[in-house]
């Protein structure tokens, strides 16, 4: 039974820095229990297991495959529901809604890189914006329907990915965010003075995705967008590679010697996030249908990299579900204190600031401890979905 | 005269000297083909680099912050030398015999740099200081983070309070420009390559042979011995950044005639300095003053022959060429051994 206990949901932050400790050694036991007699126990409980789980709904079977909790799927209900709800189904709010959706699924890939193997990508805007150039330089020069676009996009910066995971494979933490960084200032570079194949400052006109004038297609899209990114990069890190990235980040010799090649998860991990990102890139040429150097911009970056930390480092969900509220304040903010500019930024820093001092894990770690383990068992099933679940 | 030609020629075969040798070549070189007012702007900017760069280095070799805000600390400077020197320029004009033509961008020189240091002494108390004493797991990674917050924080406060338009004076010193070799150049520019010279070589200075220089570098070696061996670390710290931002303010404040303050003009001299602190490796002050001269000719270089707006491209490009053949710089030996704690 063992076993299962290990499978508990990982649910603090302290709980799972220790996993990540002991998951170093556990990666080690297993290499060591291939060839040793321990197996056979091994084999043992995994089958009881199997039997413990067989009276299990099929709802559980969703939820456990695409990685929500029944909170979460709510969520998802909610959001997709949420354009005809009164006060958002204005036309405006609908354009905030598509952004903060926008940069919720940003945050979902950077927080990949980030909280997982504890590399930030400094260039992730900019990378976001070779995507979305690729995509709307097809569509204009070649007349490439933007759905092929966009996948060639995430391609093309798939391989960015490859390459900038490649050259930053010697460098550790801080450098690797500098390589990145400059790679991502190179870029803007390049796309501010290529002015025959991107127009420079002045912005490339790139076609719309849909024809109407209606945003609702654009949210669905980019709430779809949203969803499968969750999943897919939810399903990575509970696998077996999930477990690898984190003993990565959290200390790459012990890594290495229980047996993990960080060259292969380093380089995975920056395609698989790169790719994300040059998908939601083409989205974001195709839906304001107007691209310049701009959007490559380190505070970009910074955007999305607040929103991640705030959500909560190492969780996904976290800067998924926190970029909601944070978008809308901010847009609210800047609408309405008009004649203060910046003060929407003055804030965002200010709770970065203090996030990062005093509540480092951000509001994933205020959920995960305050709010998740409620004594009604009806609701705890709600929060977490079926115990032995890794949420 | 003995001349130990093996260790000349292993020197060359470093990588420092092969660097070096290079840049000298292509300075050369350039100051023939297109006259020496490339070699004239390549030692301003490099005296400016040095400045910032010496800083950032100070910062990340002692306190392992890897500081993204130190631009910011460039544009307090200019802010505190544009408000103070407007004033002083207004009574110039209306007295111009007066002593403060000669002193008076001194005072707001001065200011630059003591508000510089005020500004990184707040910034230690107010945001360093309670993360350090919160916890220090994952110290370099989230000093950094803390950073890019403080960044985005001064830059729009600065937006807010100061406006967003373009805060700058014409000159400094008046005069007609000194010519050099047959390039005519301003006398704030020449003054303003004094002023760094000045500053970095006093620098040196202090950090090579005063007691508190050598316990700057004592706590960046091993925090833990030099606090065993009596050293108060926590002086030490704020010593280091007061120190640090001061080099960067007083970097804005002497180069207000050329960049005027404005809320985002931070953000080049910072990339700049932080090509150098990585070409030129960690915690070495006099590979950071070289590297800044190189950093510079390479930019000026990228501006003559390939043209304005290229020069963030060609100089990333060779630094992560230079990243990817020699990961600890090409001065430094153990830039990992300091950061991977």
């Amino acid at each position: 039974m063992e076993n299962i206990q290990k499978r508990q949901p990982v649910n603090t932050e302290k709980s799972r820095e220790k996993e990540n400790n002991s998951s170093i050694s556990k990666e080690s036991n297993q290499s060591l229990s291939k060839k040793g007699n321990q197996s056979l126990s091994k084999e043992r409980n995994q089958s009881i297991l199997k039997e413990g789980d067989q009276s299990i709904s099929t709802l559980d079977v969703f939820l456990e495959k695409t990685g929500f909790t029944p909170v979460g799927l709510l969520g998802v209900i909610l959001l997709l529901i949420m354009p005809f709800i009164p006060p958002f189904n204005q036309e405006y709010l609908l354009r905030w809604l598509i952004y903060a959706a926008f940069i919720a699924a940003m945050s979902v890939g950077f927080d990949f890189t980030a909280g997982y193997i504890n590399i930030v990508n400094f260039g992730y805007a900019a990378v976001m914006g070779y995507g979305g150039y690729t995509s709307s330089i097809l569509a204009i020069n070649l007349g490439l329907t933007p759905w092929i676009g966009i996948l060639i996009g995430g391609l093309n910066s798939a391989i960015l990915g490859l390459i900038i995971g490649m050259i930053s494979l010697r460098l550790r933490g801080i450098f690797a965010a500098c390589l990145s960084w400059f790679f991502g200032l190179a870029l803007m570079g390049l796309a501010t003075k290529l002015v025959w194949l991107t127009r420079g400052p002045l912005g490339l006109r790139v076609p719309r995705m849909f024809a109407t004038e209606s945003n609702i297609p654009f949210y669905y899209l980019v709430i779809i967008l949203l969803v499968a990114m969750y999943i897919l990069c939810k399903w990575v890190v509970k696998s077996k590679i999930g477990l690898a990235f984190q003993a990565i980040g959290q200390n790459m010799d012990a890594a290495r010697t229980s047996g993990i090649n960080p060259v292969f998860y380093r380089v995975f991990n920056f395609t698989l996030s790169c790719a994300l990102a040059g998908i939601l890139g083409g989205f974001y040429a195709h839906y304001y249908a107007i691209l310049t150097p701009e959007v490559m911009h380190t505070s970009k970056t910074v955007e999305v990299l607040a929103v991640a930390y705030i959500g909560g480092r190492g969780s996904l969900w976290g800067g998924a579900v926190i970029a909601f509220p944070f978008i809308f304040i901010m847009e609210i903010i800047r609408s309405t204190l008009s004649n203060l500019p910046g003060l929407n930024l003055i804030i965002y820093a200010m709770l970065l600031i203090l996030v990062m001092i005093y509540y480092p894990g951000g509001f994933s770690y205020f959920f995960d401890t305050h709010i998740r383990k409620p004594k009604n068992k009806a609701l705890r099933y709600f929060l977490n979905g079926r115990e032995t679940s890794a949420s | 005269m003995y001349i130990n030609f093996k260790a000349i020629a292993n020197w060359a075969k470093s990588a420092a000297g092969i660097t070096i040798t290079i840049s000298i070549a292509v300075a050369l070189y350039a100051t023939i083909n297109s006259g020496p007012y490339v070699l004239v702007n390549t030692i301003i900017t490099g005296g400016m680099l040095a400045l910032v760069a010496t800083g950032l280095t100070l910062m990340l070799g002692v306190l392992n912050i890897a500081m993204f805000a130190h631009g910011e600390y460039f544009m307090i400077g200019s802010l505190t030398a544009f408000y103070v020197f407007t004033p002083i320029s207004n009574y110039i004009m209306e007295n111009p015999d007066s002593f403060l033509v000669i002193i008076g961008p001194v005072i707001a020189i001065v200011l630059s740099m003591v508000s510089g240091a005020i500004a990184g002494v707040i910034s230690e108390k107010l945001v360093f200081g309670p993360l350090r004493r919160r916890s220090t797991d994952n110290w370099v990674m989230n000093s950094f983070l803390l950073t890019v917050g403080l960044s985005v924080l001064l830059i729009n406060l600065h937006q807010l309070i100061f406006g967003a338009d373009f805060k700058g004076i014409v000159r400094y010193w008046g005069g007609m420009p000194v010519s050099i070799a047959g390039a005519f150049i301003s006398r704030d520019r020449i003054m303003a390559f004094l002023i760094s010279g000045l500053i970095v070589f006093l620098f040196w200075f202090f950090m090579t042979y005063t007691r508190t220089g050598r316990a700057i570098r004592a706590v960046s070696q091993d925090a833990t011995g030099a606090q065993i061996v009596g050293i108060n670390i926590e002086n030490i710290v704020l010593l280091t950044i007061a120190l640090s931002c001061a080099l960067a303010g007083v970097a804005g404040g002497s180069l207000l005639f050329m960049y005027p303050s404005y809320p985002t003009m931070g953000l080049e001299p910072l990339y700049m300095a932080w090509f150098v602190v990585i070409l030129s490796g960690l915690g070495n002050i006099l590979g950071a003053v070289a590297g800044a001269f190189m950093v510079a000719l390479l930019k000026v270089v990228t501006v003559e022959y390939i043209g304005a707006g290229w020069d963030f491209v060609v100089p990333s490009a060779l630094i992560m060429l230079i990243l990817i053949f020699k990961p600890s710089g090409i001065f430094g030996s153990e830039v990992r051994g300091v950061l991977d704690k």
